[in-house]
């Protein structure tokens, strides 16, 4: 690790109602890859986009290659060497991979743009990154992972000295973080500064040098990586230590009845020939990688996407599932990955989400039954301790874990008895994560039973009775949470079968 | 490799497959009726398209940024009427009610992109408005017929169609209608105008975070629209001898209906040239083939309107299939 | 065992504060605003209310003799046919989606449920349920289209906008069409609109705003309608048969369309084919003005009612200038960009 190339002191920023950024203090070393580690609205991305230039401070400084900087927009700060490699996906879709690549600075000759020459130089680019895509094939045509790898290489195409990577493995590969890694290690090697957020522990663990922590907007502490444990990190990440031990044994006696049984699913490349069993009361955890197919599962039991083929059996009868309506209709509720997209109508109010999926029960002749409504809608804010001043109030207030909690409560109040939980505490805190978790282990003690999908291990190994890994698009293994270690784990959801 | 060659297959499909129907067309035409046949209906024919496709060219590029302009209609015969009156009634010279006709279809496209890319009004809806708004201003015109035979100032007719001596037209206007074509498609794959048209349509929000200055490339597609619109009015006057006030809306379905029907997408970011002239020019082949087996021109119109939907329909199962 | 963190700013469960003008006018706004009264009527519909009672003032001022029996009777007659129009179309704007072939379809009802009147000898009755009948039809398909097909609303209503006026033409051979006048037989319908001097009309406009606003505040439908409009996906993913309930909302439309038809004629007798594209731009306005927002989701039917009067009252004060027809399409035109600029204005603001 080299001298120091920039150094943020007592960045200050507020936007209305909240105080996201209080003094806080960062600093990146020539050649030194720095985590950049919080809860979800600790500040990380806020500090990342009041350096590049999407947002103004209000006060503080930053110092980059000895004088002092204030961006104003990405394109400044990208002519100055500092990019950003963001979360979501920025390409052009239509555009080929060359073209996605120099948009805004494409070669010109003349007032033609040359498509041959950033066809050349991508290639170029792609050879000295060891990426194998061609590029000139049309960006909405590759994987996702693929066009983050392109993202990737599009950041660094521009001449910089500092690069931002915000959770860049969230859907690559296995094989493709390691392209990923040794990429990193090169950029290390010719002395850039990299930061880098990213929620996986073990991911810091191998790449990084030091980890700066956040909590709720201020700086909490840097920790040198091989000196410092996970613990050491949850800990100024929470503020307390959190226990998370693994289930040690699932409740669920042996001969519960088989509420859903699913039997050779296939829904195009991501489902493939899928077959598993869900008990009463028991919570099944789903494992696997980004791109392992759990999600497109869960949304083809669901109906929510076409399937080619399989059965479905609920309580032993066989059902048919072609859209939402049939599976709502069995009893079946589905919690999608992106709540905001899929699970709640941000403009409109608590009792109106939380009763969207069985609005006919709360009918008196034709018309609603609003009083009913409420006195249930209060009911489950009670139960799930949904933190909001009424019950009318606009779901798109609420903070995130209530919001997935109203998600939850229009389930409740449909009373399903088979619930699919996808990625249910992404993007929560800790604390709101905590009770998630009690709702879950008391919803299957009240005869429910419940399909957890997560990414996340500990959460797996805490909550599950049995666990079902996918991998590319099959199940790999289905253990028992008494013989669940990590390492089994990992191992099924990274094997590829032929 | 093989993957980019499937994928200019896909990209020129849609532009063949309507170059065929067209081609299918005309002959179905041919045999169906005995004078269709004869070479005065081909002239007539281009005649009474050039303006179509010119129009269609135009309105390209909003349909490809995601966007639509519904103003073209009335906007055409506003700039025609706004160039005839300063001609007929105030005796300027020609070139200049042409000048003019076009200035104030750039001028009304400014507008647009404004409305559509300022403001972030809905686009089929801020065009409504213009249409509204130059419908009212034509109408503050009388009917006025442009300069015509041996007038002063009739050359402006030579633009589209020469005139013999013996009374044999010469469609030159097409060969206009090809230089255009050329010149968009030109701009369209070639220069930064046409490739960040395509970009915003595809991504607005991606192209401008890659640091294109999105507000212009989007404000320029309009504007486009406008100067073909503007253009497209000089070959309608000199298709029409008297422009009529009032009249116009529904010429926007022609033009947007051939774009679609060529494989421009609604959806933004997918179009050719090529195709949206090919597109265009089936609009028109019906129009004028139709009276020859015996429907009228309101025939015409439910016709379009069922092809329009049908194009659409047919881009909307090919997404579907795509997405498996 | 675990311990929780519950000093979370998250924990208090609002994550946004109103933004409040720091300027002192501002203040007094908002308090205004806060006010209960206020509230349940609507700050929006307060000042709409505001802004037709002054438009009305200003034109009784400035031209001679419009305070007056006969221009409040020329204002009520544009709003009968003009307010059905804009009650459908909110409908269909609350999906989120558009249909300005509303005016040519409207026509279409008209020419040809008259034209069978007419010609054909179908009792009065019968041809005021064609004509509904028609915008029905229209309704369906507009809706089919949009809701089971995806294909943009604005492509369907281009292409019915063409097809309702090519249809009306050929079926009416490209004549217009006149109902019969009140002595006439079958004129009876005309005291739908007009009864001895009573406008009849009126009432029946309340009336069917009245039910429309219970279907949309509390109904299923209008539940299903609203909450699609603002986020499809989630909707259908909560187990709701989104395709029908969006098709439902383009085929009340359609009805109303039929409806606004027979008020159409009811006042003005005479329809001819090829016609009433400015009425589109009109009914939208009405309906945007009054707080439906273009984006889905958001629709009121108070908010409408007295967009419809506005731009009546406006239309009647065009004519009573002395202005052409010319002039009253160029300022609609800008009215509903102002609206529309608005709406998309107070949505920014709120996200």
């Amino acid at each position: 690790m080299g001298e120091e190339i920039l150094r943020m002191e007592k960045i200050d920023k507020s936007f209305p109602g909240v105080h996201a950024l209080d003094h806080v203090d960062f600093d990146l070393k020539r050649g030194e890859v720095h985590a950049l580690m919080g809860e979800n609205g600790a500040g990380k991305s806020t500090l990342m986009k009041v350096l590049t230039g999407i947002y103004q401070k209000d006060s503080g400084k930053i110092t980059y290659q000895g004088r002092e900087v204030n961006y104003h927009s990405t394109r400044e700060a990208q002519a100055d060497g500092i990019v950003i490699v963001h979360q979501e996906l920025n390409m052009v879709g239509d555009l080929t991979v060359a073209q996605n690549i120099f948009i805004g600075r494409e070669f010109m000759h003349g007032p033609t743009i040359d498509d041959k020459k950033m066809i050349m130089e991508s290639r170029k680019l792609f050879e000295r990154l060891k990426i194998d895509i061609d590029p000139s094939a049309r960006m909405k045509d590759l994987t996702v992972g693929k066009q983050q790898m392109c993202e990737i290489a599009k950041a660094i195409s521009h001449e910089c000295k500092v690069i931002v990577f915000d959770e860049p493995s969230a859907a690559l590969t296995e094989k493709e973080i390691d392209d990923l890694f040794a990429i990193i290690r090169d950029l290390r090697k010719q002395d850039l500064g990299i930061i880098y957020i990213s929620h996986r522990m073990d991911e810091i663990k191998v790449i990084t040098d030091r980890v700066t922590v956040m909590r709720d907007g201020t700086y909490v502490g840097t920790l040198i990586t091989k000196d410092c444990s996970k613990e050491d990190i949850i800990k100024m990440m929470v503020g307390r230590v959190i226990y998370e031990q693994p289930k040690e044994k699932s409740l669920v006696p042996d001969d519960a009845p088989v509420v859903l049984k699913v039997e050779n699913l296939n829904a195009g490349r991501m489902v493939q020939d899928v077959s598993f069993e869900l008990h009463k009361g028991e919570i099944l955890g789903f494992s696997g990688l980004m791109g392992a197919g759990r999600t497109e599962t869960a949304r083809a039991i669901f109906g929510a996407d076409p399937k080619q083929s399989g059965k479905i059996y609920i309580n032993g009868t066989e059902v048919d599932i072609k859209s939402p309506q049939d599976a709502v209709k069995h009893g079946i509720g589905y919690l999608s990955e992106d709540r905001k997209r899929y699970g709640i109508v941000v403009q409109k109010t608590i009792i109106e989400n939380s009763t969207l999926a069985c609005l006919e029960e709360y009918m008196s002749g034709i018309s609603i039954n609003k009083s009913k409504e409420k006195k249930a809608t209060e009911k489950v804010i009670d139960e799930l301790n949904i933190k909001t001043p009424s019950s009318d109030q606009p779901v798109v207030n609420l903070s995130g874990g209530n919001q997935q909690k109203v998600v939850i409560a229009k389930w409740l109040v449909k009373n399903c008895d088979i619930l699919i939980f996808d990625e249910p505490t992404r993007g929560i805190d800790v604390g709101a994560k905590n009770e998630i978790y009690k709702l879950m282990n008391s919803l299957a003690a009240q005869g429910k039973s419940i399909i957890m999908i997560s990414s996340e291990m500990t959460e797996i190994l805490r909550m599950s009775d049995r666990i079902v890994i996918m991998c590319e698009g099959r199940v790999t293994g289905e253990i028992k949470i008494e013989d669940a270690t990590q390492e089994m784990i990992m191992n099924k959801a990274t094997r590829n079968i032929k | 490799m093989k993957k980019s060659k499937v994928d200019l297959k896909k990209l020129g499909t849609q532009k063949y497959i309507v170059l065929i129907v067209l081609i299918a067309l005309y002959i179905f035409f041919c045999i169906a009726s005995k004078t269709f046949r004869k070479p005065t209906t081909l002239i007539s024919l281009l005649d009474m398209s050039f303006y179509y496709v010119i129009m269609a060219i135009g309105v390209a590029f909003p349909i490809m940024t995601g966007g639509v302009d519904l103003s073209i209609g009335t906007g055409v015969i506003c700039y025609a009427l706004f160039g005839g009156t300063l001609v007929r009634n105030m005796g300027a010279p020609v070139w200049v009610g042409i000048l003019v006709a076009i200035i104030f279809g750039v001028g009304i496209g400014l507008l647009n992109g404004i409305l559509v890319a300022v403001m972030n009004l809905p686009p089929f809806l801020a065009t409504l408005c213009t249409s509204m708004i130059t419908r009212g201003l034509g109408s503050m015109c009388k009917a006025t017929p442009w300069p015509t035979g041996q007038q002063d100032g009739a050359w402006f007719h030579n633009i589209f169609k020469i005139t013999l001596a013996d009374n044999t037209k010469i469609p030159v206007g097409f060969l206009i209608v090809v230089a255009a074509a050329l010149i968009m498609g030109y701009v369209l794959n070639h220069t930064r105008v046409g490739r960040y048209t395509l970009a915003i349509g595809s991504n607005k929000e991606a192209t401008m975070l890659s640091g294109v200055n999105v507000k212009f490339y989007h404000i320029m597609a309009y504007v486009i629209c406008g100067l073909f619109a503007g253009m497209a009015s000089i070959a309608y006057a000199s298709a029409i001898p008297t422009v009529q006030p009032g009249t116009g809306a529904g010429m926007e379905l022609d033009a947007i209906g051939g774009a679609i029907v060529g494989g421009v997408s609604t959806a933004g970011g997918i179009g050719t040239i090529g195709g949206t002239v090919f597109g265009a020019y089936v609009i028109c082949l019906l129009k004028v083939g139709l009276p020859f087996i015996g429907l009228q021109a309101y025939w015409q119109q439910i016709i379009t309107g069922i092809i329009l939907i049908g194009a659409v329909m047919i881009d909307i199962v090919k997404k579907r299939r795509a997405q498996f | 065992m675990f311990i929780v963190n519950k000093g979370n700013k998250s924990d208090l469960g609002i994550m946004k504060e109103p933004g409040s003008r720091s300027k002192a006018g501002g203040r007094k706004v908002e308090k205004f605003k806060n006010l209960p009264f206020v509230k349940k009527v609507g700050f929006s519909r307060i000042v709409l209310t505001a802004v037709l009672i002054l438009m009305y003032a200003i034109f009784c001022i400035t031209i001679d003799g419009f305070a007056g029996k006969a221009h409040l009777m020329g204002t009520l007659n544009y709003v009968y046919f003009l307010g059905f129009l804009s009650l459908g179309v909110t409908f269909v704007i609350a999906t989120g989606g558009i249909d300005f072939s509303i005016g040519p379809v409207m026509f279409c009802c008209a020419l040809v449920s008259g034209y069978c009147f007419l010609n054909y000898g179908m009792p009065m009755g019968a041809s005021l349920l064609l004509c509904i009948a028609v915008g029905l039809m229209f309704g369906l398909f507009n809706g089919y289209l949009v809701a089971y097909w995806s294909v943009p609303p604005f492509i369907v209503s281009m292409a019915s906008m063409n097809i309702a006026k090519g249809a009306a033409a050929i079926f009416t051979k490209s004549m217009s069409v006149s109902w019969p006048l009140e002595s006439a037989d079958g004129g009876w319908f005309r005291k739908l609109a007009t009864f001895n001097g009573f406008p009849t009309g009126l009432v029946i406009f309340l009336v069917a705003a009245l039910i429309c606003g219970f279907i949309l505040n509390n109904t299923r439908i209008g539940r299903y309608i609203l909450c699609l409009g603002s986020n499809k996906e989630a909707v259908r993913l909560s187990g709701i048969d989104v395709k029908k309930w969006e098709m439902a909302a383009y085929v009340i439309c359609g009805v109303l369309v039929g409806i606004a038809a027979i008020f159409f004629v009811g006042v003005y007798t005479t329809v001819q084919p090829n016609y009433g594209d400015q009425y589109n731009n009109e009914a939208i306005a009405g309906c945007v003005m009054g707080g439906t927002s273009m984006a889905g989701g958001l629709a009121s039917i108070g908010g409408t009612v007295i967009g419809v009067f506005i731009i009546s009252l406006l239309q009647e004060g065009i004519l009573a200038y002395k202005l052409g027809k010319d002039v009253q399409l160029i300022i609609t035109g800008i009215i509903v960009i102002v609206a529309v600029y608005a709406d998309v204005v107070a949505r920014r603001r709120k996200n």
